[in-house]
């Protein structure tokens, strides 16, 4: 997993990088001036105090709020003009998980993986079982607890073949256990060469780690 | 070009030209509304078929024909806001909206009005003019209630943007259907709005008048409540502090 | 990641995904394909306690009542189209998909309208038998709601993505759609009621037809664009 099979990429610039961001909501500066960048096999953790702006700027980063001045580039382009690819090339995991309560895990992650890759069903239950989901593959979603439907989100990380994560708090409702999965997931990406953009109030042991504080 | 279009987005500018021509601008509207309202509505002379009730006519016809202005003015402010993001334009849309509104409700009030002297009833679904403006009125109030629905006012602005533009072309494919419509349910017509054209050019002298005064009042009312959305909106912004300070010290 | 290129399904796949899915919840939950038709048929019973059991009145009136009756249970219906999705996080992941929002949002529409809009276009001849609505005219109301129908869901789905966000909005959904319906109706009933009088009601199917397609093309562009507004 390098991104120098990516033939438009110019050399040296960062996988994902933003300029000069500046974000108002509701006629509250919530953060001017602000600029980092994430290369392949490094870490951001976003952190701040609640109302901080954390989330607002996860959902810039992915492009669904676009409420911002400055500039996002991604593999030196503009994101705006690759936007397909730069789907293709992203996970994003909200605050809310995306999985529907009245289907099964297996029928959730068969829609919200296979949108973004072609996954056969033996695909789909292993990354259900590594996520520690097995036997609950046919229950509705209804049945299972928060921790448990966060899972079910949590298996797409398995299957996706994007190189930038964005993870808006995916740690609140795991189990220690969980946990512990999870962070080895994320260095396991971090060293195949992907980049993980985390906001998390945990304290994160990965290699590479940046730091960014808002507020 | 361009940095003139740029210019006219910074509301800022807009208020200072604004001031400048907000004087002239009602200074006209008064004029020609005084004149206008002052000359149909008693010095002219009765048409032979309608007598008097033509006089209302000069201010339905002149207020109808304004109201049809709102829709494409809305859904080019619009595709401004959605396009370049230029926040003048949706402050304009925002008050067009209830400006429009406002303007299709005097039309229908105006036009039943003169439909219960000339044909006896204040409502008639024959006439397909009426009907349609009944629900481009509806249309304008739809903006004005997802305006208010919407709390984020970056969101409102823009899907209000979006509603308005796809608002102006339901009101033109409303305005064909509903005239097919009445085509075919035509019934015994009463004395059709038409008639009016057997008035002398006296009346449409009168007509075109008043249609530049309601067109002038409509930019200054547009113009006014603009400057009060770039106030509140701007109230945090350097030049309006300044403002403000030398409004207060003026008085003081 | 030469893997991304290679894996990555084609839109056509994730068309047929997103169609798959909505179908499967709206079996699993009953209510949107049950409530929907229900709700119509109630309507429909009632206008002739409200109105007159006599043949010749109710005759006279069916088209309309069956057409507005539909056009209320679309637009009642519309709400659930990208509710649930937008509750759960599922919407944020359509809009990031690496495909045309377009063609998924397309696919929701053309779900929703399988669910709740043919189960009342079947339903229609057996209302409109007890409404008396002449023979000769059940191939034309059969026809036109078929058209029309999917038309309501179209133009309704932009009216629903923009509201998607706020608390309370049954009401506000319908002071923005019905006045948007009204050309469907116009052209939906007039077909019906020429048929009904013995006069050919092929022009205005092919104008209604001309309405669909126009719709077809616009409005999932436009829902597409309403969703991106109210997910940011």
């Amino acid at each position: 997993m390098t991104d120098t099979s990516f033939q438009h990429t110019p050399d040296n610039s960062p996988l994902f990088e933003v300029c000069n961001l500046r974000c108002e909501r509701d006629e509250r500066l919530l953060f001017s001036a602000l600029s980092f960048a994430i290369n392949p096999g490094s870490a951001l953790q976003i952190a701040g105090s609640n109302g901080s702006g954390k989330t607002t700027l996860l959902r810039i980063i992915c492009g669904l709020n676009d409420g911002f001045e400055g500039q996002i580039r991604w593999r030196g382009f503009d994101r705006s003009e690759q936007s397909e690819a730069f789907a293709a090339d992203l996970l994003y995991l909200g605050h809310r998980v995306g999985v529907n309560k009245v289907l099964s895990p297996l029928e959730n992650l068969r829609w919200s993986a296979g949108l973004q890759v072609k996954v056969s069903e033996a695909e789909l239950m292993k990354a259900l079982s590594d996520v520690g989901l097995r036997g609950f593959e046919e229950s509705p979603c209804y049945t299972l607890s928060a921790g448990q439907q966060q899972r079910v989100s949590l298996a797409r990380l398995r299957l996706s073949p994007a190189t930038l994560w964005v993870l808006d708090e995916p740690f609140t409702t795991l189990d220690v256990d969980a946990v512990a999965r999870l962070e080895q997931t994320l260095a396991d990406h971090a060293e195949k060469g992907g980049a993980v953009i985390v906001t998390t109030h945990h304290k994160l042991e990965l290699p590479k780690l940046q730091r960014l504080t808002l507020g | 070009m361009w940095l003139w279009f740029a210019k006219l987005g910074s509301p800022k500018w807009f208020y200072e030209l604004s001031t400048k021509w907000l004087p002239w601008l009602t200074a006209a509207m008064v004029l020609t509304l005084g004149v206008a309202t002052i000359w149909a509505l008693l010095y002219l002379p009765p048409d032979y078929q309608q007598g008097y009730t033509s006089r209302i006519l000069v201010v339905h016809v002149a207020v109808a024909g304004t109201s049809l202005a709102f829709f494409p003015l809305m859904a080019v402010a619009g595709t401004i806001t959605l396009v370049w993001k230029m926040k003048l334009a949706d402050m304009v849309a925002k008050n067009a909206a209830a400006l429009g509104a406002w303007f299709s409700f005097i039309t229908l009030a105006t036009g039943s009005l003169w439909g219960s002297v000339s044909w006896g009833t204040w409502w008639e679904w024959s006439d397909s003019r009426l009907v349609s403006m009944l629900f481009q009125f509806f249309l304008l109030l739809g903006v004005v209630s997802l305006r208010s629905a919407l709390e984020d006012s970056e969101k409102a602005a823009k899907a209000c943007a979006l509603l308005s533009i796809v608002g102006c072309i339901n009101v033109v494919v409303i305005k064909y259907s509903v005239e097919w419509w009445n085509t075919l349910h035509q019934p015994a017509s009463p004395v059709s709005m038409e008639s009016g054209s057997a008035n002398g050019p006296e009346f449409w002298i009168a007509t075109a008048l008043m249609i530049l005064g309601v067109y002038l009042f409509l930019s200054v009312s547009l113009i006014l409540s603009t400057r009060n959305e770039i106030l509140q909106r701007e109230r945090k912004a350097l030049w309006v502090q300044e403002l403000l300070a030398d409004t207060k010290s003026g008085r003081g | 990641m030469d893997s991304t290129a290679l894996n990555k399904p084609s839109t056509w796949s994730a068309f047929a995904l997103t169609l798959k899915r909505d179908l499967l919840i709206a079996f699993k939950r009953k209510n949107d394909i049950v409530n929907p038709f229900m709700f119509f048929v109630i309507v429909v019973s009632l206008f002739p306690l409200a109105i007159s059991p006599e043949p010749t009145k109710l005759a006279e009136i069916a088209a309309g009542v069956i057409w507005i009756a539909v056009l209320l249970s679309a637009m009642l219906s519309m709400d659930s189209l990208f509710r649930a999705d937008f509750e759960d996080g599922s919407l944020e992941m359509l809009l990031l998909s690496p495909h045309p929002l377009f063609f998924l949002v397309l696919a929701k529409n053309i779900a929703h309208w399988i669910v709740s809009g043919l189960p009342v276009v079947i339903a229609s001849p057996l209302l409109a038998y007890m409404l008396k609505l002449p023979g000769d005219s059940y191939l034309t109301l059969l026809l036109s709601l078929l058209i029309g129908t999917p038309t309501l869901s179209l133009i309704g789905s932009i009216a629903v993505a923009l509201t998607v966000g706020l608390g309370s909005r049954g009401l506000i959904l319908a002071v923005i759609t019905l006045p948007f319906s009204v050309p469907v109706l116009i052209f939906g009933t007039l077909a019906v009621q020429s048929s009904a009088a013995g006069l050919p009601a092929g022009g205005y199917l092919a104008l209604m037809l001309a309405i669909l397609a126009g719709s077809l093309s616009l409005a999932p562009l436009t829902s597409a664009a309403a969703l991106r507004i109210s997910v940011s």
